[in-house]
């Protein structure tokens, strides 16, 4: 917490003001936006999409339930709990880049899903929402970026239902030896220069390697989801640590 | 658990994909718009859950609600499933179980196994008209060909087990070996009719 009384926070490796890093994360997902889904299947190999549908089966929502998918993104996630909830659930996008949140809503339009989907773009320290509101809430691949982590845990704790569960799907440290190693190599090396091919920008793809490493592990996380009041905490390695689901109920 | 989640991604493409070939899939979907269904197979105990919009099926592994119909089959039960007339029979024997609206399986059933797909048409956007036809006229000649030579195989080998091996009785010999014992039946109700006659 250090970092905290100084009033600077890390972004990627460097270090920068505290108020900077929304700007300059909101640069990276700015520049990405058009290409985040190519990229996504590209980089993971397909494999983010077994990720996600790892976090729906581990979601227990049902029909006519409320749903926040914060930092949707591309609404991956958002697309299929719309369906599942169907007409009389509720879901919300909310991404605090509003390129990102164009680029999902109207890849969700063209796939003929409205009526039951709301956007906005929100700031995950500081929901808009009432008290007591959500059945579930999901935050993939987005905690990394949050500036500060402990504020946005306690926002989405504010806003869940008695009863509701967080999903925190986000990378986290492998946990073999070996794997680690590839990963290393394959993030600092080959990442980037993917991203550059295919998106022109390879320092955005730098700061993602940058920030799986700065991101807390599995214990850690777990434990600052438990310090904000959540109860029942637990995580499942994918992909031997690549990604890691954290799991909270709120009673 | 993430190769659960393999095969429902593998399953959803799949069907999804077929669908978008499928001009009247759209049509039966609306039919079941919103609704979610549970199949499970007797021999793998693996419930998979059909989530079923208007916009396409999502398959799920696990759902913690309660689905509007479930159902539970065995294997075999599943290719006969495409015949409506056949479901009364299937759950009277006991191959198939269904919780919830019976008329929910049938246009289940109806919207997995009944696809209506040109392909020829969808080929020769790709490939041309002409090479198109050719290509779907072939294949449908070399199906009709197999069929045929299967057909053929199964008469030869018949034949064989039948005539030349004598593994097996012809039909003819059938008949007359069943005319020879319903004779005896014959004789022997009237002997004991006779016998019961004289130890009076």
């Amino acid at each position: 917490m250090s970092e905290k009384q100084e009033n600077t926070t890390h972004f990627g490796f460097k270090t920068v003001e505290e108020d900077k890093k929304v700007e300059l994360v909101a640069d990276v997902f700015h520049s990405v936006a058009a290409k985040y889904d190519v990229m996504n299947d590209v980089l993971s190999m397909g494999i983010h999409r077994v990720w996600k549908r790892f976090t729906i089966d581990c979601s227990g929502i049902r029909k006519g339930q409320k749903v926040l998918d914060l930092a949707g993104g591309t609404g991956d996630l958002t697309a299929k709990f719309s369906r599942i909830v169907g007409q009389e659930g509720h879901v919300v996008l909310a991404d605090i880049n509003d390129s990102m949140l164009k680029v999902g809503r109207s890849k969700l339009r063209d796939l003929g899903i409205e009526g039951n989907v709301e956007y906005v773009q929100a700031n995950a320290e500081e929901l808009p929402f009432p008290d007591n509101h959500f059945d579930l809430v999901t935050i993939a691949f987005g905690l990394r970026n949050v500036t500060d982590k402990d504020k946005a845990l306690a926002s989405i704790y504010r806003v869940l239902k008695p009863g509701g569960r967080l999903l925190v799907l986000e990378f986290s440290k492998p946990i073999y030896k070996p794997v680690s190693k590839f990963y290393d190599f394959y993030s600092f090396n080959i990442l980037p220069k993917l991203g550059k091919l295919i998106a022109n920008d390879s320092e955005s793809y730098q700061y993602l390697a940058e920030s799986i490493r700065m991101h807390p592990d599995q214990e850690t996380l777990k434990q600052m989801m438990a310090d904000v009041g959540f109860e029942g905490t637990e995580f499942f390695n994918l992909s031997a640590g690549i990604v890691a689901l954290h799991r909270g109920y709120k009673y | 658990m993430p190769l659960d989640n393999l095969v429902c991604g593998l399953l959803e493409t799949g069907v999804n994909k077929l669908h978008q070939l499928d001009t009247s899939a759209k049509q039966k979907r609306k039919a079941l718009d919103g609704t979610i269904i549970g199949v499970s197979l007797k021999e793998l105990n693996k419930p998979l859950y059909f989530v079923i919009s208007h916009q396409q099926i999502d398959v799920l592994s696990r759902y913690d609600g309660k689905a509007d119909c479930f159902i539970r089959l065995n294997f075999l039960a599943l290719l006969d499933l495409q015949d409506n007339s056949q479901l009364t029979g299937l759950i009277k024997n006991g191959q198939l179980e269904v919780d919830g609206d019976i008329k929910m399986v049938q246009q289940f059933a109806l919207l997995l196994t009944e696809m209506d797909i040109d392909w020829e048409e969808h080929l020769s956007s790709k490939v041309g008209d002409l090479l198109a036809h050719k290509l779907v006229y072939h294949a449908k000649q070399c199906k009709k060909q197999l069929f045929k030579q299967s057909n053929k195989a199964k008469m030869q080998l018949a034949e064989v087990i039948t005539e030349e091996l004598k593994l097996a009785p012809g039909p003819l010999e059938v008949a007359y070996f069943c005319d020879q014992v319903s004779d005896i039946e014959k004789q022997v109700s009237a002997l004991e009719k006779r016998l019961s006659h004289y130890s009076k």
